[in-house]
């Protein structure tokens, strides 16, 4: 960590009703640029998450959690065909592989979007979970930024954990 | 600039193929296109001959993107070429360290093709 990371740390962010309008707002940007579709909001969102791909990436510095985006293993392949320009992954480790970059550059742009977030937080490489029957747990009862989208009519859902 | 060589580092080998993709919409003319999965295989990659543009992610195992830079600066090979990073990381502070260990760009995922033309094509129109 670096010294003006370590600084700007000791002031934590904390969530408030902005910021689920930030990550609508960041994860519909990421999809525009990188996979060249408008996805909306759920209305009405799902009960619970649901589908087979869970990508993973951590946050530390002046906002420590964990965000993960969940869809199904269908739409993931829909995700990495379009960002490889229409043309199939040939296998699950390159759906894996775009869908852990989307986590990624949704968490970027997240925190870019969140004042003094952006200098004083960091990003870890993103883990990519296949299969349904995990479950997570936390040693907090963190608080939550939940988001539930629409992608092509399924389901698609962003979740921020905030620990600490 | 004409026919060039580009190296690409990134963990991401969607990441790659989109990068590719974005530099030849650019209509940059890119001849060859070297592959490298992280700084150790970049750095093994320039070894091996000089490339006309580099292209680093930051985040990335084995070895960063920031150490990369400075791996090259001990490359004769890499001399003459411009860096750009591509990164998830827009924090000021890790642009001002990628700049100064000797970056030439900066471009921030997500990106659109035009944001790729506007920094790398003038990087090489000076380059020869
Ligand atoms: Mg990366």
């Amino acid at each position: 960590m670096n010294r003006s990371l370590a600084e700007r740390s000791a002031s934590r962010a904390r969530p408030d009703a902005s910021w689920q309008v930030m990550m609508q707002a960041a994860i519909r940007e990421v999809f525009q640029l990188m996979v060249g579709t408008d996805i909306q909001p759920a209305d009405p969102p799902p009960e619970s998450p649901s589908g087979g791909v869970s990508a993973m990436v951590g946050m530390a510095g002046a906002l420590c959690g964990v965000l993960r985006l969940r869809c199904s293993e269908q739409t993931a392949v829909s995700i990495a065909t379009k960002m490889l320009g229409g043309h199939e992954p040939g296998a699950l480790s390159d759906t894996c592989d775009a869908i852990g970059e989307i986590s990624n550059m949704v968490a970027g742009n997240f925190k870019a979007k969140i004042a003094g977030l952006c200098d004083a937080c960091m990003l870890s490489v993103p883990t990519v979970v296949v299969g349904v029957d995990y479950d997570v747990y936390s040693l907090a009862s963190p608080e939550r930024v939940e988001v539930s989208m629409t992608y092509e009519g399924q389901p698609l859902w962003v979740g921020l954990e905030i620990s600490s | 600039m004409k026919g060039i060589r580009v190296l690409i580092v990134d963990d991401s080998a969607v990441m790659r193929k989109i990068v590719e993709r974005c530099l030849r919409q650019a209509g940059i003319d890119v001849k060859e296109v070297i592959e490298a999965a992280n700084g150790v295989e970049g750095l093994a990659a320039v070894q091996q001959g000089p490339m006309d543009l580099i292209l680093s992610d930051i985040n990335m195992p084995a070895m960063d993107g920031l150490e990369f830079l400075q791996g090259l600066r001990g490359l004769d090979n890499a001399k003459n070429t411009p860096v750009v990073m591509i990164t998830t990381e827009g924090s000021e502070s890790r642009v001002v360290e990628a700049l100064s260990a000797g970056a030439r760009g900066y471009i921030r995922k997500p990106f659109t093709p035009d944001q790729v033309k506007e920094r790398v094509s003038p990087l090489l129109d000076g380059a020869r």
